[in-house]
C-alpha cells in the first residue's frame, strides 16, 4: 500500500498580538477508509502563453467511475512576479486566484460534467509567460473519450 | 503589515520515483508583496446535522471587507476521528435558501458547486475570490451525529 502525506505549517510573529502556529499532517486515505491513495498524474510543469481558460483537470463524463473516490489537487504559481496570477475554477466557479509563489492544496470531487478544475493565466501573466505546476493524487480518475 | 507563510510538504510513494513537494508560500495582497494583515482567528464548530452550513459569506461578517479585487486564503479541517465521516465542501449561493440547486445540475445562477470531501484529518488550503454571492464557502457534514469543524480566514 502507498503512503502519501501532506502537512501544512502557518506561522506568524506578527499577525496577531502573540505568535500563532498551526500545524497539521494527514496520510492521504482512499474514500471512507484507511487505504492509502496509490495513483497519481505526476507532476506537470506547464508554460502559458495566453489568457485562455484550460481545463487542467478535464469535463468529466456521466458517469464518472471516480464519483466518490478521493482526489487531492496541487496547483503552484511559479511565477515570481507578483503582480502575475491564474484564476482557479471548478466548473466555471472561480475558486480563488493564485499570485506569484502561492499554492492550493484540496480535495476534489469528480462529480459528473461538473468537476473540470481550470487556470486561466492573468493578461500580465500571459503576456509575460507564466510556469504552472499541478498534480492530483487519487484513487481512480475517469478521462473523457472521444464520446464525451 | 504582516508576514504569515504556510508551509506544505507533501511526500508520496506511489510511484516507483518517491515524489515530494515542499513549497513555502508567504500570503501577500493581491498584487503586491505587502502581506495579508487580517484573520478571522481560528474557528471551531460543532455540527449536528446534515444540512449545509455557510461558512463564508460574500459580503457579511468579518470577511465583509473581502472582494473580487482582494486576496484571501481559507484553511479548513476535518478533526474528527472517525475515517468514514466527511465533510463536503462547496461553494454556492447562501442567500439562494431552498432554490440552491444541486452538485449535478445544470448550469443555473443557484447552482452550487463541490469542491470536495474532507474525511477524518484532512485539511485544505485554498484562495478565496468573493467575487460574488455565488461564491459563498459552505460545507455539508456525512452525518448528523456530532461532527467538528476548524476554519480561518487570512485576508485583507
Amino acid at each position: 500500500m502507498a503512503t502519501t502525506t501532506a502537512s501544512l505549517t502557518i506561522t506568524s510573529s506578527d499577525l496577531v498580538g502573540d505568535a500563532l502556529s498551526l500545524s497539521t499532517t494527514k496520510e492521504l486515505h482512499k474514500a471512507g477508509t484507511t487505504t492509502g491513495l496509490d495513483q497519481t498524474t505526476g507532476m506537470a510543469h506547464v508554460y502559458l502563453t495566453a489568457t485562455t481558460k484550460l481545463d487542467i483537470f478535464p469535463v468529466l463524463p456521466a458517469a464518472p467511475a471516480g464519483q466518490n473516490k478521493q482526489s487531492w489537487v496541487y496547483i503552484c504559481n511559479k511565477s515570481l512576479d507578483e503582480t502575475e496570477f491564474i484564476t482557479v475554477s471548478i466548473a466555471a466557479t472561480d475558486i480563488g486566484l493564485l499570485y506569484a509563489g502561492d499554492f492550493l492544496w484540496m480535495p476534489w470531487s469528480q462529480i459528473a460534467q461538473k468537476a473540470d478544475i481550470e487556470v486561466t493565466p492573468s493578461t500580465g501573466a500571459a503576456a509575460a509567460g507564466i510556469n504552472i505546476e499541478y498534480t492530483c493524487i487519487h484513487e481512480g480518475i475517469t478521462y473523457p473519450t472521444s464520446a464525451d | 503589515m504582516a508576514i504569515i507563510n504556510a508551509t506544505i510538504t507533501m511526500s508520496s510513494d506511489v510511484t516507483g520515483y518517491n515524489t515530494s513537494i515542499n513549497k513555502l508560500m508567504t500570503m501577500t495582497k493581491a498584487g503586491t508583496l505587502a502581506g495579508l494583515d487580517q484573520a478571522t482567528g481560528l474557528v471551531r464548530k460543532t455540527l449536528t446535522s446534515t444540512n449545509e452550513v455557510d461558512l463564508l459569506v460574500v459580503g457579511a461578517g468579518v470577511v465583509a471587507d473581502v472582494s473580487a479585487t482582494k486576496a484571501a486564503k481559507l484553511y479548513i479541517k476535518n478533526v474528527n476521528s472517525d475515517s468514514s465521516q466527511y465533510f463536503t465542501v462547496g461553494l454556492g449561493k447562501a442567500s439562494a435558501g431552498a432554490a440552491k440547486q444541486a452538485f449535478a445540475v445544470a448550469d443555473d445562477v443557484n447552482r452550487s458547486v463541490e469542491i470536495g470531501r474532507l474525511y477524518s484529518g484532512d485539511w485544505l488550503l485554498i484562495p478565496w475570490v468573493a467575487a460574488s454571492d455565488e461564491h459563498d464557502v459552505f460545507v455539508k457534514p456525512s452525518v448528523s451525529t456530532s461532527m467538528v469543524i476548524e476554519y480561518m480566514v487570512f485576508f485583507e
